[in-house]
């Protein structure tokens, strides 16, 4: 026994639980997966009794470990006594296996360090008797009686037998006392000694089919040899050697033990026991590094002799490994688990070997550190437990140190994985397949470690449906026996994933719920080294989601889209990632307790949302089912934790629906009401700007959305759904900032794979700016979260196209590879080289639509409006009145209302002067009728209207007839100015006003047409004309004609009236004129029949100033550029026409009256052209030139001597002689009407006129005079002054003859000189 | 003796993928410790596990026939797909230190040999066998790469495109009869 405080290493490990019972049959082939001692702790008070605590104590070993098992070998139980100290237990030192620890003890760890020592001597001693009972040959025959034989209970062992090995037994001891001895004995003591060497064939309890094979390849008996002839002692001593071998490595005997060893592979070598023989080399290597570890323990210097140290283990290892893996088939009928354990365990233990060297950096202390590292959780070295321990350089470069790559590795530990597997218990394969997926993850196979750790959940999966189904048939719980029965402790699977056993332990238990976490967590793990984040969607609190949520989400948002955009390609195995997204969700489904349906929703819905390009319908349906009804579940069994929306960005844009018409507040300078602007401002709406090309105009155009406080806002929002089902959202609101903002959130469902437009409505509740950020969207049972939507601006477009760009270039060209490429790793590296591009990208602050909110505006509605059903019917020129109705339906009274008007003639006019093709006479009648004879007016502009809320007021339009009018618009503007401010600041420059319009049709019947309008002299009475008159008996139509008193300063007005429509109307023309009196002509006007109306028109004269002016543009348009190339004379003649007529109009108007009824209107004459001979008539002329025929009989200064006439024709006799009497007037004398540019200049004004006359006659060669005919100088005739010149003629024949004069200027040319003109007939008889 | 093709972009994701049946005997002898499979559980996570583990048509097959079977037929396809997609990890590690781009039985796993081809491109030729053959795959991977190449010169194809080409198909098909 050596000294209890002798200085060493004794390492004890303490198992959480005790072997399975399966295991039970490697009792003597493997020693050191059992428990050899059991320490029992109790704690014990006064009113315990100590051999109630042992019979406890036994009775739970019992219950631990079967009845006929050779282990524990040793028992203690230290009892230790409760503080109070009131115990006395004083007996306890007579029960044996019980020690008591008295309470007032000190230095309690050296007693216990002292009686584990204790106890392990214990240990040691039963050593010795176990292999007492194995040496004796009936030992040794039920050592070889089978694959791994069990050793019977002591009764069964002869007594007798026991009793012979008595030497040998001794012997033991003596190995166990004197170490040194052994180690320098061991081999010479073999021939005397335990050298019995037998390769036996037969064993009484060997299977069927073991001889034939045993016997063949091994027949040599070696009776000789025995050295007890006792039963069945025909077996070889193989088995016995190595297991003296293994309870010698366990006593710490490495000398013995690999003494013991190798002469167990010289006889397993020469028989075939594989199985034995790998167990042997595998104790051979633990030798190996035991020695190595006790040498090498105190220096820091690693082994560096050519080759490796560890070479030979492993090929120990890797020998072992072969062996096991080729079982007789007989062997593997019966104990098949076991062996395949043994295999596993073997390739486990190689690799191990592999790993500790690698990863402690070479063969040295810290490799066998790793190795024998005592504890429950497996020892990572320092190597690998920094973070970023699994970096490929990190990975690499304990590659290169210690040349054993990790494929090696790999290559090592796949082969404990294969169908082999299946053979396991379920515990021993669960616990095989995670050291395997720990060994995977720590040498950086994350996608080995993935495909292992599917199968570590399906083992967990599959024994928690099992245990579900087995509870549902009989209650009672199964003995708990953890995975750690597997001799291996289990890996610490890095940082990525913490001790999954622990959680499957809980699982087992019961239906608790404790572990769920660990298991999602290795799927999620799983599912990411796949590609597949199922964090994608995250869980959120529901307490979290009020208000911070929302603001927390932005940023998530905006780097969402980020990301969305970035993502062109595919990642991963497509097909893997469905099944095994599939395969999560069925994980999760099954998860015991409460069937963690936020969690399976989160991955069904994570799965959705990245992997949605690759999955088939089938399973988007699948999969969005399964999300929606797992939430519901989760919802109705109160679950605190939401999914976060989860179907990325949704809101592909937001735009501000204009209000109606009616609502739509317009912006107007407050200066509009101060000053009018000329009338005609009004003709070009549009065109109110005097310059042709503003550049400031284009700033201007974008103003901001306007809207009212208080009113509705309806924002139209584009929501994208990709997905192939129709997706629902339990909530869609906006999102805004700025102003507050009353919103109504709304239920939508998005119909599958389409854009789905939404209108969003609310209320700004203040004036102020309104921001809409973006919506706020909830998916059922999700926490709601905010998508904004920036404004795209010209550089936030800039800013995308330079990123897609920058994508299209990169597609093709892979920079990262493999899990490298996965998104969620790859940004962190991209950042950087990004950054600054991120920089600028945050310099530029989104801009969100906005909205300009004004305070609250009233709100007229038209109540009533006299036309029925919107239309106007109107003879041409007819006037009527609608009178308009507007009630105030809002509480803000209306101090404003202005009306105006649009028909359908303004737009054609208005384009016809836009386009500027018009001659300048046409612009000018295009302006005048736009202007002074609009469709509709409002009379009383200037009348201030304030309507009270609730109260009405009715305007009166009046409505004239206009051919061509098809429809009309009424708009009435108004806005409230006096309102109370609520500060003494400025107010503002502006005001807002509404409009609300009234279309009408309107319908002008055209009637009346007037045309060939004609001016003529008037030539004094016509008797014919007037017997004719009075032929048709209308006496009324001369009747103004028979006023006149000097037809000479008359002429005569005519114009046909035809009547186009079914109704006879009564059209009167009036005339009034200065120096006249009215005189007015009412005929009626038959349907269908034209009537001509003559009027007598005083002549007139314009002044030069009057008539010299241009045409005048009655809008204020500028540049008029007169297109027509007139010259002068041209245009002389073209103003003068124009004013001529423009004077006749203001003389004569026109009417008509219904024939019969009440409607009444004007006529219009507007259409009607002036020709040159018709200005001539109604102008007075220059110079008034009057003939008259005399005889030459009378006196000359009187009349008396004319002859007999009729108007302007004489009746004279042939071969009379006559005086033709030309008179000529002056008339210029009145100066403010002598202005025509006829006179040329020096003759101009009051100036006297020199003139000459000119006569003509017609036939002139029957006519004799005396003098000359042209040329007749008049003389200077001063103003007013007449001059009668005459000329003696004669006709000398009958028949009719003309005479005309003309008066000219002295000196002028041509036409321009003509001043004045007169004729005469003359009708000359002949004396028969 | 069947073989899998499979192409990989850099991104890991299959561009084309080939199932081959030779005609060829299986050669290997299955380990004795992979028959005789009991069957667990029925729950469909043990169909999962026995599927992974490379063994689900062994079982059926042994309660179909029962004998020695043809083992570690592992031949669910979804399990294929796993075994080349975790032979990455070695593939990976390999190429790093080896610039060859045909990278010999780079790893085995269940009953799999994985062999495989790395081009210049970072494009990947994984081939899961069961035998030995190993001038006969590396003529198989040279002239995958030549089609592939020559598929590549199509201007309208990309590299992240699944090859989806029949003539890239057959020719490949022809190959592997000719080589496997």
């Amino acid at each position: 026994m050596p000294n209890p405080l002798a200085t060493g290493h004794l390492h004890l490990n303490f198992p959480s639980h005790p072997p399975p019972s399966t295991h039970g049959s490697l009792a003597l082939f493997r020693p050191s997966s059992f428990p050899l001692g059991v320490i029992g702790i109790a704690s014990c008070s006064e009113t315990d009794s100590l051999s109630g605590i042992l019979a406890e104590f036994n009775g739970l070993l019992g219950s631990l470990f079967p009845k006929e098992s050779l282990y524990p070998l040793a028992r203690n139980c230290f009892v230790f006594e409760s503080d109070d100290g009131n115990t006395n237990l004083n007996l306890g030192d007579s029960l044996p296996g019980l020690v008591v620890i008295p309470s007032m003890m000190g230095n309690k760890k050296i007693y216990i360090g002292t009686l584990l020592a204790d106890l392990c001597s214990q240990i040691l001693g039963e050593f010795a008797t176990v292999v007492n009972r194995l040496e004796s040959p009936l030992g040794n025959e039920y050592l070889n009686s089978s694959l791994f034989p069990l050793l019977p209970p002591m009764s069964d062992l002869p007594e007798a037998l026991d009793n012979i090995d008595d030497s040998k037994r001794a012997s033991l001891p003596s190995y166990n006392s004197n170490p040194e001895l052994s180690a320098a004995n061991g081999p010479l003591k073999r021939p005397g000694g335990l050298t019995l060497k037998r390769n036996s064939t037969m064993g009484p309890g060997s299977t069927p089919a073991t001889p034939g094979f045993r016997s063949a390849s091994l027949g040599v008996q070696q009776p000789a040899k025995k050295r007890h002839s006792g039963i069945g002692a025909a077996s070889s001593h193989g088995r016995l050697f190595k297991t003296l071998g293994d309870f010698f490595l366990l006593a710490g005997r490495i000398e013995d033990a690999s003494v013991w060893y190798n002469e167990a592979i010289v006889l397993f070598k020469a028989s075939s026991d594989p199985i034995w023989y790998a167990s042997a080399l595998e104790g051979l290597a633990t030798i190996t590094v035991l020695e190595a570890w006790s040498a090498g323990h105190g220096l820091h210097t690693s082994f560096s002799n050519g080759k490796e140290p560890w070479t030979d283990i492993s090929e120990k290892l890797a020998q072992a490994v072969s062996l096991y893996s080729k079982p007789s088939i007989s062997e593997i009928e019966s104990n098949a688990p076991l062996v395949a354990y043994l295999y596993v365990c073997a390739v486990l233990r190689h690799t191990n070997l592999l790993f500790a060297v690698w990863s402690a950096k070479g063969w040295g202390p810290l490799a066998f550190t790793t190795m024998l590292q005592p504890g429950s959780t497996y020892y990572l070295p320092p190597t690998l437990s920094h973070p970023d321990s699994t970096s490929e350089v990190n990975l690499e470069r304990l590659t290169s140190i210690t040349n054993i790559s990790r494929h090696q590795i790999s290559a090592v530990l796949s082969q404990a994985h294969g169908p082999l597997l299946l053979h396991l218990g379920a515990r021993e394969r669960l616990a095989a397949l995670e050291v395997v997926a720990g060994m995977y993850a720590c040498i950086g196979y994350k996608r080995k470690e993935a495909y292992v750790l599917r199968e570590v959940l399906g083992c967990v999966m599959d024994l928690i449906v099992c245990a579900r189904e087995e509870t549902h048939e009989s209650r009672s719980s199964r003995p708990m026996s953890g995975p750690s029965g597997l001799g291996f402790k289990t890996l610490n699977l890095g940082n990525a994933m913490q001790a999954p056993d622990q959680g499957t332990v809980a699982v087992r238990a019961n239906e608790s719920k404790e572990g769920n976490e660990s298991v999602l967590r290795v799927v999620k793990h799983v599912c990411k080294v796949h590609g597949i984040n199922l964090d994608a969607v995250k869980l959120v609190n529901i307490h979290t989601d009020a208000e911070g949520n929302v603001r927390d989400s932005i940023h998530s948002s905006t780097s969402q889209e980020e990301t969305l955009e970035v993502e062109p390609e595919a990642h991963g195995w497509p097909e893997l990632q469905i099944g095994i997204v599939r395969e999560a969700i069925a994980v999760a489904e099954a998860l015991p307790g409460y069937q963690d349906y936020p969690a399976v929703a989160q991955f069904a819905l994570s799965a959705l949302k990245t992997l949605y390009p690759v999955l088939a319908a089938s399973d988007q349906h699948h999969l969005y089912m399964t999300g929606t009804q797992a939430l519901a579940t989760a919802r109705r069994r109160g679950d605190r934790r939401r999914v976060e929306y989860w179907s990325g960005q949704p809101i592909l844009s937001i735009e501000l629906v204009p209000p109606p018409l009616a609502r739509l507040p317009l912006e107007k300078p407050l200066s509009v009401l101060d000053k009018r602007l000329s009338e005609s401002a009004a003709i070009l709406p549009g065109v109110t700007d005097p310059f042709l090309y503003n550049p400031r105009k284009s700033l201007t155009g974008k103003t901001l959305f306007t809207v009212a406080s208080n009113e509705a806002v309806e924002v139209a929002v584009t929501i994208r759904n990709p997905f192939v089902f129709d997706l629902e959202l339990q909530k869609l609101e906006l999102s805004t900032s700025g102003v507050p903002f009353q919103g109504k959130a709304i239920p939508v469902t998005v119909p599958a794979n389409s854009f789905h437009p939404v209108t969003l409505s609310g209320k700004p509740l203040e004036a102020g700016t309104l921001i809409i950020r973006g919506c706020v969207v909830q998916a059922p049972g999700g926490a709601p979260r905010e998508f904004v939507l920036p404004l795209s601006t010209d550089e936030e477009e800039e800013r995308q196209s330079r990123r897609r760009s920058a994508i299209e270039c990169e597609v093709g060209r892979t920079k990262y590879s493999g899990l490298m490429s996965f998104p969620w790793v790859r940004p962190s590296t991209r950042a950087s080289g990004s950054a600054s591009g991120a920089t600028a990208a945050k310099r530029s602050i989104p801009r969100f639509l906005e909205c300009r909110v004004i305070p609250e505006q009233p709100l007229l509605r038209i109540r009533r409006i006299s036309v029925t059903h919107g239309a106007v019917m109107l003879y041409n020129g007819e006037t009527s009145t609608i009178r308009l109705t507007l009630e105030n339906v809002s509480p803000i009274s209306v101090d404003f209302v202005r009306l105006t008007f649009e028909d359908s003639t303004m737009a054609p006019a208005q384009q016809a002067l836009a386009d500027g093709e018009l001659s300048v006479f046409d612009t000018y009648e295009t302006e005048y009728d736009l202007l002074h004879r609009p469709v509709f007016s409002w009379s009383n502009q200037k009348q201030e209207q304030a309507i009270t809320p609730g109260m009405k007021s009715v305007f009166t339009i009046t409505c004239f007839g206009k051919v061509g009018c098809s429809s009309g618009m009424i708009h009435v503007a108004y806005a409230s100015l006096n309102k109370p401010r609520d500060s003494l600041a400025t107010p503002q420059q502006v005001f807002y006003t509404r409009q609300l319009s009234y279309p009408l049709l309107v319908t002008v019947y055209h009637m009346l047409e007037c045309h060939a309008m004609d001016i003529s002299h008037y030539l004094g009475e016509e008797l014919s004309g007037r017997e004719a008159v009075h032929a048709s008996g209308d006496a009324r139509k001369i009747q103004p004609l028979l006023s006149i008193e000097d037809e000479v300063g008359w002429c005569l007005f005519s114009v046909d009236v035809r009547n186009t429509y079914g109704l006879p109307f009564e059209v009167t023309f009036d005339r009034e004129q200065e120096g006249a009196p009215p005189e007015s002509v009412t005929t009626l006007v038959p349907p269908g029949s034209t009537t001509r109306v003559i009027i007598p028109l005083k002549k007139f004269l314009l002044t030069a100033e009057q008539t010299s002016q241009p045409i005048p543009t009655l809008s204020d348009r500028q540049f008029v550029i007169d297109k027509a190339k007139l010259s002068d004379e041209e245009q002389r003649i073209q103003r003068e026409l124009f004013w001529y007529r423009e004077e006749v109009f203001k003389c004569v108007r026109g009417r008509w009256r219904e024939a019969g009824g009440t409607r009444s209107g004007e006529l219009s004459l507007r259409k009607q052209r002036m020709t040159l001979p018709m200005l001539q008539a109604v102008r007075i002329e220059t110079a008034r030139v009057q003939m008259s025929l005399m005889r030459s009989s009378g006196a000359l200064d009187t009349d008396s001597g004319i002859l007999s006439r009729r108007g302007r024709t004489y009746l004279a006799e042939a071969n009379e002689f006559l005086y033709l009497r030309t008179r000529i007037t002056n008339l210029s004398s009145k100066p403010e009407r002598y202005r025509s540019l006829a006179i040329t200049a020096e003759s101009r004004t009051d100036t006297p006129l020199t003139l000459t006359l000119d006569l003509a006659s017609d036939p002139a060669e029957h006519i004799i005079y005396e003098g000359i005919l042209t040329a007749i100088p008049v003389g200077h005739l001063e103003p007013e002054e007449a001059r009668e010149v005459d000329l003696a003629v004669c006709f000398v024949c009958g028949g009719s003859f003309n005479i005309t004069s003309t008066v000219r200027t002295l000196g002028a040319l041509g036409d321009s000189g003509k001043v004045g003109f007169a004729d005469l007939t003359a009708i000359v008889k002949c004396e028969t | 003796m069947s073989h899998h093709l499979f192409l990989l972009s850099p991104t890991d994701t299959p561009l084309y993928s080939l199932t081959h049946y030779s005609s060829k005997p299986t050669q290997s002898t299955p380990s004795p410790l992979a028959s005789n499979l009991p069957s667990w559980s029925t729950s469909a996570f043990a169909g999962t596990l026995t599927a992974l583990s490379g063994a689900s048509s062994a079982t059926q097959a042994h309660h179909a026939q029962g004998g020695a079977v043809r083992l570690g037929g592992g031949q669910d396809r979804h399990v294929i797909q796993m075994i080349a997609n975790a032979s990455l990890d070695v593939i990976e590690e390999v190429m790093r230190r080896d610039s060859a781009m045909y990278l010999k039985s780079v790893d085995k796993f269940n009953e799999w040999t994985v062999s495989a081809f790395v081009t210049p491109g970072n494009f990947k030729f994984i081939l899961l066998h069961e035998s030995k053959n190993d001038d006969g795959i590396r003529s198989f991977f040279n002239e995958v790469w030549e089609l592939y190449v020559k598929t590549l010169l199509n201007p309208f194809h990309t590299m992240h495109t699944p090859i989806r080409s029949p003539v890239f198909d057959s020719r490949v098909r022809a190959s592997a009869k000719k080589y496997l």
